[in-house]
């Protein structure tokens, strides 16, 4: 599903962040991704979700090699690969419903023909009643909620996270594990970047670690 | 539910490129206005010059103006494709010649007698052979106006390749502008549009979200700048002054003339909030699409 071999990435003429990363991720992996601030996860995530390209080495994605990949196939590559990012990016000017049902919105689906799945999987993440409310009037918790839901919503194959549980409290960070695990158990392949020491404990999952643009599996 | 608009109509305002597209649309419409116009005073002017010629006849000493006159006038009423042949009297050539002279007495002047010459129109007569034929009359010329409808129609063309050039460069720089301002709206939505790359939106999806606003600009600034070329040229009618060939007579014809012919001008005026859509349009999108291209 995913193969990085000798893979290097820096921003413009600047030092590299990455380099020489190589790893495999198989379909149904469950992942975490470790590793100290400016480690490189947020830029190795971006790689995977296709907002860069490596600068050298070879990234594969779905058997695709990311360096070749026409402008246009990325679409269809990135409908596969939900994303949890850190920071949210929910729109503010969208409800969360509008938010969660993105994805399948720029698939070209009808309101209509997602509104039950959007308004399960809100209910699902505890957001039922928040559906009509704006990004801005939600807590931190419930906006991650919100950035998981659109990340699963279209149901994709990997699913990348960068701390998920970076703004929630243990209880939620908790549930929030269980529903990664179900996903996973359900199909999906699961890579999550994290500083959680706790969450990484309790999902017993292997575990890359990043430090100093270097990768090793823990 | 009605889903929400994905980029927000309030990001980027397009305020400033509707003043400066339906500014844009007036002068398009003014610019217009005048290759019509001038169309059609050519076509009316050519058409009443080539119909009718002038035959002059000088004093010549030893010859009798009035029997040379009168030689002229039955020699091109008898020729092939003349309908009429009127000799002016000398009061009417007086009159021609008040601009120079005044209205002083010509009395003793050798003043030239003039013939006024309608042809056929459908069978016009050959010039060159009645002007031989009036070569046997002393002192006589045929003045065929050719000489002025080719100054006309000279200064007709200039006038109109002027005005197609005034409407070149205003479609080049509402292009110009409409690049500008994608440009702008493309980076006060930029977060936005990152993120609907990043969960799989195609290039053309994301030009649909933004194009639809430079199409709704487009045609309500081609509006504005029509209403305000017809309120011209209908003040120009009202209060332009002038004789009855002049600029309100002809801006009033514009607007009010035969029902063929106005509509035509209406058809020209309206063809710009169409073309004025189109240049947003089509510019707006192939502007996104470059830039999207480029942004990942």
């Amino acid at each position: 599903m995913l193969r990085l071999e000798n893979v290097g990435l820096k921003y413009g003429d600047g030092p590299e962040i990455l380099r020489d990363v190589s790893f495999a991720v198989h379909p149904g992996d469950f992942y975490f991704l470790t590793g100290p601030s400016g480690a490189g996860k947020s830029s190795l995530l971006k790689l995977l979700f296709l907002a860069l390209r490596p600068t050298r080495g070879t990234l594969r994605i779905f058997g695709e090699d990311v360096g070749t990949l026409s402008h246009g196939n990325l679409p269809l590559i990135r409908r596969r690969i939900g994303v949890v990012f850190q920071e949210f990016r929910l729109l503010d000017h969208l409800s969360t419903y509008d938010n969660v049902a993105l994805p399948l919105r720029v698939a070209g689906r009808s309101e209509s023909s997602y509104r039950r799945d959007v308004m399960d999987l809100l209910d699902w993440v505890g957001l039922a009643q928040k559906s009509a409310d704006l990004p801005p009037v939600l807590s931190g918790g419930e906006k991650q909620r919100a950035a998981i839901a659109r990340a699963v919503i279209a149901k994709p194959q990997l699913l990348l996270a960068d701390e998920p549980t970076g703004n929630v409290d243990p209880v939620l960070a908790k549930r929030l594990l269980h529903l990664f695990l179900e996903l996973n158990r359900l199909g999906t392949t699961m890579l999550i970047a994290t500083h959680d020491k706790g969450l990484v404990r309790q999902a017993e999952r292997p575990v890359l670690h990043l430090e100093e643009g270097t990768l090793s599996l823990q | 539910m009605k889903p929400g608009a994905i980029i927000p109509a309030n990001a980027a305002s397009l305020t400033s490129l509707t003043v400066t597209m339906a500014v844009m649309c007036y002068l398009a419409c003014l610019a217009i206005g005048a290759l019509i116009l001038v169309d059609r005073a050519v076509t009316s002017w050519t058409s009443g010059l080539s119909r009718e010629m002038t035959i002059q006849v000088r004093v010549v000493r030893d010859a009798d103006i009035d029997k040379e006159v009168e030689k002229a006038r039955s020699i091109t009423a008898a020729f092939p494709g003349i309908v009429e042949a009127d000799v002016l009297d000398e009061s009417e050539g007086a009159k021609l010649l008040e601009p120079w002279l005044g209205t002083r007495s010509l009395t003793g002047l050798p003043v030239p007698r003039l013939i006024r010459v309608v042809s056929d129109t459908d069978h016009p007569p050959d010039a060159l052979a009645l002007q031989k034929a009036l070569s046997q009359v002393k002192g006589a010329s045929l003045d065929t106006h050719q000489k002025w409808e080719v100054e006309l129609t000279r200064m007709a063309r200039a006038l109109s390749a002027v005005s197609y050039a005034i409407l070149l460069l205003i479609c080049v720089s509402a292009v110009a502008i409409v690049i500008f301002a994608t440009r702008a709206v493309l980076q006060a939505n930029r977060h936005i549009v990152d993120l609907l790359h990043l969960v799989g939106a195609r290039d053309s999806y994301i030009a649909r979200q933004i194009d639809g606003r430079f199409v709704r600009t487009g045609l309500l600034s081609g509006f504005i700048g029509v209403g305000l070329g017809i309120l011209t040229f209908l003040l120009l009618g009202l209060f332009g002054g002038g004789s009855e060939s002049g600029v309100a007579a002809a801006s009033w014809g514009l607007l009010f003339s035969a029902p063929r012919v106005a509509l035509w001008s209406y058809g020209m005026l309206f063809a710009v909030p169409l073309a004025a859509t189109l240049i947003c349009l089509i510019t707006a999108r192939i502007t996104l699409i470059r830039r999207l291209g480029v942004v990942t």
